[in-house]
């Protein structure tokens, strides 16, 4: 057969529609982590509209009584929302309905990159392994706070921590769960996505104020009158927290000019600070500074390992089940009547 | 070294040696050519004393020239060198007693002085020990009262605690700010800067000044310790004012020439008493303040920027000071106080909440909970509400919410119709349901039209078809990920539909193994045409299925049977005649004998009598119809007729209609 024949032949046009016709890509992108079809660049772009990089707030967030002043709401991210994102960027500059049918062969293999390169967008060290449920949930929060103290700590937990509140935990602890992302999108809102269901949120205060804090409590109507007090704590132990308040004494007639020789002496006169009975700025020091504080969102009435079950919707959705069991909300959302 | 996220506490570092001047001296005996003249060496042990080097302070707290809610913290300064507080002696038995302080001053309370020689820094009257000892030539000064002595700087005992070391990891960042060795030392203010408030007790913003002043030599001068025997105050008032001498400040803006220039110990005006409580209405004075502090700020702002480099540290310090210019020395009669001052920095209290206050305040929920159907609040909760601003009332109704999260928006649509549609943000209360791969292919779609959807209740809901445009824009208006697509599409599928055909083509048939070897240059075209071939034969298997061409049409139910016969009998011929016909001189001939009954048109067959008959007929038909129909419609009356006449535009029929009820 020579070979003008063979290329005229049923045989060979036969495996060029198959070739043609059945284009899967090899990996071509070996720069990183893996072999890869999708390029590294555009991996990385996709992952990052994924997690909602430059989408207009207005698309957040429909309503602005959705997230009212002084707020934090809780969600879990839409993949299908995300994922039709992805859709529309893919579809620019599909021209041809062979461009089309090409995509559509490579979807699903693009869709599990981007799923892995999502993980990756926020290099961070030590938090826990890929969550396996693929659910990617988060909060927005607008509220001063995020304004005047630029800089918070996040961490999610994917179950309620036996050490308590107020423990330290590690930085590579692994019940945390990976922050996918953290910004600020305007002055006062901040998004946080995470990679898995948080069963705790802490939100603390950055470290950079660390000072000496002192809690007041207000009385007076109106509220101007103030009672200054700290937490005793254990100079042995620091970790170790007491539970009492040690009013601050207060020099009369000088607002907010506080008695530190005396409040000294009130500490040391206490038993469990266990301080010397020489003064010393040091000790003080330690009873003084106020550690950065730690805001805990959970579920305070039942403790239990999944947020789906924390924050009860009301109506479920159940999508294992038959066509039959299907609930309103799902059809609502398939569009089925 | 502490760990990360740890740091340790020292009481003090002290210096082998303190500041000041000290002689070497030295004697060497029993050498056997006789003694040896002792030798005296000079030594000066040199520490910052009327100004602080830039480069020895790290940070301060609050930050200089911010505005915040700082109200429940204690202003610090933290310094490079640790054993910087503890360089002089105040006190020659007490070594462990810093020489620096930290005093917070609220506008009306101090005054900053200019640019002054050092000797003038401290309070005349004070001899400073070795004034020789000068890291400057000229300085600037703190003038107090008695008053604010007293009511606001710390007593020997709170300077002793209000300073400390800290030894923290260098690589802690958050914590070090650029210190090389690991210790830094720590000054406090012993003051909690509040606020002022207005008459309703909401707090208004409050100007501060923190000054880190030297207490050589005026230790005295200090606060006596409060005797432990008395009853402790464990609260106070925070609208209480210390003494507000802005009052003067109308009379120095007469001259403020004079003070600028250095003479304001020379005393034009008479001396004013003026006591601890000034005749200033604070609550004005404070309105006046918060008005004003915004100002300042920017007036900071534009000198850090707009100053030559040299100038703009002493502008902007010049700037931050300028709440505290009274010449309050020309105008008091109490004591008063002058103390170096080495930094000084101010700051404004905002009384905004507390960072622990805003998130104990937040109002948490699922996206989709709106304030108003909240869970009923506990008493605790109510409580601490009364003591934060509430909320704002919303100003418009509550959006249309339903239980997915999907919010009812007002949609345009394409044809311009106005219409409510569902839309949901990427944030939903539920968990949702993603598509999974089915025998390894998603849906995928190309349009955002095909993700519209339109739901049980009539309305569509866009919320994905809005996701699907904002992805292609947002891909769009980046010319580099066009790019990035276009290439990914254009190079490596072709790159891979070339390797693919060779793999398959080697797999069939090993004879052409060295042909694609040698990469043939009419390869490609050859394998291009043959495609565009294939694909024309099977567009179907190698597109997407096509459209057929022609639509079928509507099946005819009358058209049954045998053709011919149809055709014979819809024409008025006899089939059966024509068959016969045919089987002698065949079908065309027999086709074209056959006669077809036809109508002559020049000849219709009618005469006069017969149109006048048809006409006739007409008329009578159309007179029964019309009577038929007025008949229905009842009487005719003036009313009706006008109703309907207005009701609708009038056609034929109606004119008809008129024409024969206006007939007798």
């Amino acid at each position: 057969m020579t070979t003008t024949s063979y290329l005229q032949s049923a045989e060979f046009l036969s495996t060029t529609v198959k070739a043609v016709s059945e284009v899967t890509l090899a990996p071509s992108d070996t720069d990183d982590d893996g072999e890869h079809v999708v390029p590294f660049d555009l991996r990385q772009w996709l992952a990052r509209l994924r997690l909602l990089e430059g989408v207009p707030f207005a698309y957040l967030v429909a309503d602005s009584a959705l997230l009212p002043l002084e707020s934090i709401r809780f969600f879990y991210v839409d993949r299908r929302w995300t994922d039709a994102l992805v859709q529309g960027a893919l579809s620019v500059g599909t021209v041809t309905s062979d461009d089309r049918s090409r995509l559509e062969q490579l979807y699903p293999v693009v869709r599990s990159e981007v799923d892995d390169a999502e993980r990756r967008v926020r290099p961070v060290g030590g938090e826990g392994a890929k969550s396996a449920s693929g659910t990617i949930t988060g909060f927005l929060l607008r509220s001063k706070a995020v304004s005047g103290w630029p800089g918070m700590h996040v961490r999610a937990y994917d179950r309620e921590l036996p050490e308590g509140d107020n423990a330290i935990i590690p930085e590579g602890d692994t019940r945390r769960l990976r922050l996918l992302r953290l910004e600020r999108l305007a002055p006062a809102v901040l998004l946080a996505l995470f990679d898995g269901i948080p069963a705790i949120v802490h939100i603390e205060e950055p470290r950079r104020g660390i000072q000496f804090g002192i809690r007041l409590d207000a009385s007076g109507n109106p509220p101007t009158t103030f009672a200054p007090w700290i937490p005793p704590r254990d100079t042995q132990d620091p970790q170790k927290v007491i539970n009492a308040k040690v009013p601050v004494p207060c020099r009369p007639g000088s607002p907010g000019v506080l008695d530190f020789d005396h409040l000294n002496k009130a500490l040391i006169a206490r038993a469990d600070t266990h301080m010397g009975a020489e003064i010393d700025s040091a000790e003080f020091a330690l009873e003084a500074l106020r550690f950065p504080y730690r805001q805990v969102f959970g579920d305070v009435s039942n403790p239990v390992g999944r947020l789906a079950d924390v924050f009860q919707p009301s109506v479920r959705i159940r999508a294992a089940l038959g066509e039959g069991t299907r609930s309103l909300v799902e059809r609502f959302e398939t569009g089925l009547s | 070294m502490p760990q990360p996220g740890f740091f340790i506490l020292h009481p003090a570092v002290l210096p082998p040696l303190t500041a000041g001047g000290y002689t070497l001296h030295s004697e060497i005996e029993d050498m056997p050519h006789g003694p040896i003249a002792p030798l005296d060496a000079h030594i000066t042990v040199s520490s910052p004393r009327f100004t602080m080097p830039p480069e020895q302070i790290l940070s301060t707290y609050p930050p200089a020239n911010r505005a915040g809610s700082f109200q429940a913290s204690l202003p610090q300064i933290v310094l490079k060198r640790r054993t910087l507080p503890w360089e002089r002696l105040l006190d020659p038995s007490d070594e462990h007693l810093p020489w620096l302080a930290l005093v917070v001053v609220a506008e009306g309370e101090a005054s900053l002085s200019a640019e002054a020689r050092v000797e003038d820094c401290v309070t005349p009257g004070t001899a400073l020990p070795h004034l020789e000892d000068r890291d400057t030539a000229t300085s600037v000064y703190l003038s107090v009262t008695q008053t604010v002595v007293n009511g606001v700087f710390p007593t020997k005992g709170d300077v002793r605690l209000l300073a400390h070391v800290r030894e923290v990891d260098v690589h802690d960042t958050e914590l070090m700010g650029g210190d090389d060795d690991g210790f830094v030392s720590v000054v406090i203010a012993n003051r909690l800067p509040q606020p002022a408030f207005d008459d309703q007790g909401n707090p208004i913003p409050r100007k501060y000044l923190a000054c880190l002043i030297n207490l050589e030599g005026q230790a005295a001068v200090l606060p006596p310790p409060v005797p432990d025997h008395v009853d402790f105050t464990f609260e106070f008032e925070a609208t209480a004012v210390v003494q507000d001498l802005r009052g003067l400040s109308d009379a120095y803006a007469d001259h403020p020439d004079l003070f600028v220039m250095g003479a304001g110990a020379v005393n034009p005006h008479p001396k004013t008493a003026v006591g601890p409580s000034a005749a200033v209405d604070t609550a004005t004075a404070a309105v006046r303040t918060g008005s004003a502090w915004s100002q300042e700020i920017a007036a900071i702002d534009a000198a850090s920027v707009s100053a030559t480099a040299e100038q703009a540290p002493s502008l902007v310090r010049d700037a931050m000071a300028s709440g505290w210019r009274i010449p309050i020395e020309a105008y008091v009669v109490e004591p008063t106080y002058r103390f170096p001052v080495l930094a000084h920095w101010s700051f404004t209290v905002s009384g905004d909440p507390t960072f622990e206050e805003l998130m104990k305040g937040l109002d948490v929920g699922l996206i989709g909970t709106l304030v108003g159907d909240l869970p009923p609040k506990t008493p605790a909760q109510i409580e601490k509400e009364k003591h934060r601003t509430p909320p704002p009332a919303p100003a418009r109704p509550a959006p249309e919410l339903a239980e997915t999260g999907h919010v009812g928006l007002p949609h345009q649509t394409r044809r311009g119709d106005h219409v409510d549609a569902w839309f949901r943000g990427p944030a939903s209360p539920h968990p949702t349901v993603r598509e999974q791969p089915v025998d390894g292919r998603l849906p995928l779609a190309h349009t955002s039209d095909q993700l519209r959807i339109v739901v049980p209740d009539g309305r569509e809901d866009i919320s994905l078809a809005a996701a699907f445009e904002i992805g292609r824009l947002l891909a769009l208006s980046q010319p580099a990920v066009v790019n990035a697509l276009l290439r990914w599409r254009q190079e490596q599928f072709g790159a891979e539909r070339a390797a693919r055909l060779a793999a398959e083509v080697n797999e069939s048939i090993g004879l052409l193994a060295g042909l694609f070897d040698q990469r043939h240059p009419g390869l490609g075209a050859l394998i291009g045409r043959q495609f565009v071939l294939a694909a024309a034969d099977r567009p179907d298997e190698v597109l997407a299925p096509t459209r057929p061409l022609v639509d079928p049409g509507r099946p005819l139910t009358y058209a049954r049977g045998d053709l011919d016969k149809l055709v014979a009998d819809g024409l008025g011929f006899s089939l059966e005649a024509v068959n016969r016909v045919a089987e002698q001189i065949g079908v065309v001939a027999a086709l074209a004998e056959a006669r077809v009954a036809s109508v002559d048109e020049r000849d219709p067959g009618l005469d006069g009598a017969g149109f006048a008959a048809l006409r006739a007929g007409l008329d009578q038909a159309v007179t029964s119809l019309a009577t038929d129909v007025l008949k229905q419609r009842g009487t005719p009356g003036p009313n009706t007729v006008t109703v309907t006449a207005s009701a609708r535009k009038q056609d034929a029929l109606d004119q008809l209609l008129h024409s024969l009820e206006e007939q007798p």
